[in-house]
């Protein structure tokens, strides 16, 4: 696999403000790779530097071998799609996408016929003579994609792509994406703050906090394997018992005891008795049963409590159990049928040690 | 019920203050036109009593006033056309510039303008006589240039500062050069801006006295300036008649510049439209 973009230790300040401090990642040849993070975590600003808009205060930004840290925007061959797209309103559709066709040297006869084709790769065939403003959100969208595409950048930068469209049309848009960027072969970064988008659409997802890498990973491994505290929490949902590791277990378990009750986890390397560690449950693999039941199974975990809260959610039903403690359970099943669980009512959370998550208390593993 | 007449009570008096001032503001503009048909010799009691374009003809075939409207056009064009060059790129400059006193200039330029035009017409003529300049046309243009560009880059701005810098941005990923991207993209995005600017300032230019005191000469003087010299020489009604050549002018560039900027929320849509 060639790598067509290679980011080593790259840092920008403005003022005070360290907005990207040493982050080092790569992107091959035909990769979609998600910049992930919450706002203010640094992903747009690497973005920035990647596109050539901002310089950094260090490290080096290699495409293809060079180092291009230093070069302008249009010295670089990267495709940008904006957030709020930047189509030109003065100009129509065919119009956008000749423009980088003109700056970029494309013989000017050969420019009509590309422009039909790449509008017909992002399904939007014959609405060259349109302005921009005579466009739907979506259809802005592909164009805004059509025009960065046209001029086969070696990278393409993708900026919150679907943010500016509602919930229906953003689920549709991002199939249909996916298939586009796939079918070019297109090299693509998106920035995302939606970890569905990053998980629906990259191959590998670099979740970023503060400035710096939390973790780089497929979009599995970091929702079964997050690292750090921080990916455990910012994919998906998570529920943590804190406690200290006893050394006793069974069948191949340990004990860890947490204010919610002992809780058994599997004995892997790293951890020893007097271990602080933080269990992580995600709710899904939370099943919730009658409070009398003894726990059969060995290395199955029991939290008794009471239903606190039911919220459904249509395909899923979603359970808060408040134990004795004060501390609440969150479980996720796939609704069924059948009236919801009354609040109120005793109860008791079920999981297998094989599910839990384990991470050092302080956050980080290692 | 009494809060319904308190109500009704207070909205009749803001409309009648509203009516009151304009009629205020339309009351010497009506004069000014009526007069100007006068037959009398002498300013009389009005209404007039007798009807005629006597001082429309004066106007037209009087050479002092041919003089002042040549002098005048020559230099509200010229300024316009420098005004409008210069106060476009100083506008971009400000905008998209990252340097020291930016703000300062900023503020300096949207805020209406603090410098009485008669200390501009003055400082005008000592800098002129210094550089060497003694006839009237260079030195009117010079003045007129220096009071009419402020306003070009006050639209200018404004129209910049409503722009979304991705434009530029998205110009400059699809391979343009900064100067490519201002020209093909941002110039023509603020271009009702930069045109509303070159109407403001050739009304502004045309209609301009205090400067043009300064600098005019005994043969070269604007429209403006001859007037207000026939007033004082041999007062009549011609005067009236300049008023409603000029309110004719600027009505219709007045109309232009609602054209244009009409013109541009339909062309435009893009800008406003949709995208949040």
């Amino acid at each position: 696999m060639t790598t067509v973009l290679d980011l080593q230790s790259i840092e920008k300040s403005f003022g005070a403000v360290r907005a990207v401090d040493g982050v080092s990642f790569d992107v091959a040849r035909g990769e979609i790779v998600a910049l992930l993070g919450p706002s203010g975590c640094g992903k747009t600003t690497t973005l920035r530097l990647i596109a050539g808009f901002e310089q950094p205060d260090g490290g080096r930004i290699v495409m293809n071998g060079v180092d291009v840290a230093l070069r302008e925007p249009y010295e670089r061959n990267v495709g940008l799609v904006f957030q709020d797209y930047a189509l030109f309103p003065h100009m129509t559709v065919a119009q956008n996408i000749a423009f980088g066709m003109k700056h970029r040297g494309t013989p000017r006869a050969e420019i009509p016929k590309k422009t039909a084709e790449v509008l017909e790769r992002v399904h939007l065939s014959g609405v060259e003579k349109r302005w921009p403003s005579q466009l739907s959100g979506g259809q802005q969208q592909r164009v805004a994609l059509a025009r960065a595409l046209v001029t086969e950048p070696d990278l393409m930068l993708l900026d919150e792509p679907l943010s500016n469209l509602d919930a229906k049309l953003r689920h549709h848009l991002r199939i249909e994406l996916r298939e586009i960027l796939s079918k070019t072969g297109s090299t693509t970064i998106i920035v995302t703050h939606d970890q569905e988008e990053a998980m629906g659409l990259a191959d590998r997802i670099v979740l970023m906090n503060a400035g710096r890498i939390e973790q780089i990973d497929t979009p599995e491994r970091l929702y079964a394997e997050p690292k750090t505290r921080f990916s455990a929490d910012f994919i998906g949902q998570s529920n943590w018992f804190e406690g200290t590791v006893r050394g006793d277990g069974a069948d191949g378990t340990a004990q860890v005891d947490t204010p919610a009750g002992p809780v058994s986890i599997p004995l892997v390397n790293g951890f020893a008795a007097g271990d602080r560690i933080a269990v992580c449950v995600r709710p899904e693999r939370i099943t919730l049963t009658g409070p009398d039941l003894e726990s059969t199974a060995p290395g199955q975990t029991r939290v008794a409590g009471t239903v606190d809260a039911v919220e459904m959610l249509g395909s899923d039903i979603r359970v808060w159990l408040k134990t004795a403690n004060g501390a609440q359970i969150q479980s996720s099943t796939k609704y069924l049928g059948g009236p919801r669980p009354k609040v109120g009512t005793k109860a008791a959370a079920c999981f297998n040690a094989a599910d839990c998550i384990l991470l050092e208390a302080e956050g980080k593993r290692e | 019920m009494s809060k319904r007449y308190a109500d009704a009570f207070f909205f009749t008096g803001y409309y009648g203050l509203i009516a009151l001032a304009i009629l205020f503001a339309l009351i010497p503009i009506v004069i000014a036109v009526v007069l100007s048909f006068d037959n009398r010799t002498f300013i009389g009691p009005f209404p007039p009593t007798d009807w005629s374009f006597r001082w429309y003809e004066e106007f037209l075939t009087s050479d002092y006033y041919h003089q002042g409207l040549k002098t005048s056009l020559i230099v509200s064009s010229t300024a316009t056309l420098f005004s409008t060059v210069i106060g476009a790129l100083t506008a971009i400059a400000i905008d998209r510039g990252r340097f020291w006193g930016r703000g300062v200039l900023q503020s300096l330029f949207i805020s209406p303008l603090v410098i009485p035009t008669v200390v501009i017409g003055f400082g005008v003529l000592m800098f002129a006589s210094r550089l060497g300049i003694v006839d009237g046309l260079p030195r009117l243009i010079m003045g007129h240039i220096i009071i009419t560009f402020p306003y070009v880059v006050r639209t200018t701005l404004a129209a910049l500062i409503g722009l979304r810098p991705s434009y530029f941005e998205a110009a400059l990923s699809l391979g343009a050069t900064p100067y490519q991207a201002l020209w093909h993209i941002t110039i023509p995005l603020a271009r009702t801006g930069i045109i509303a600017g070159a109407i403001f300032a050739f009304v502004m230019s045309f209609d301009e006295v205090a400067v043009s005191l300064f600098l005019s000469d005994p043969f070269t003087y604007t429209l403006p300036v001859a007037l207000l010299a026939q007033m004082r020489a041999n007062l009549n009604l011609t005067i009236a008649a300049v008023s409603v050549i000029f309110i004719i002018v600027t009505i219709v560039l007045i109309w232009a510049l609602d054209r244009i900027a009409g013109l541009d929320k339909i062309v435009g849509q893009g800008v406003y439209g949709r995208i949040r």
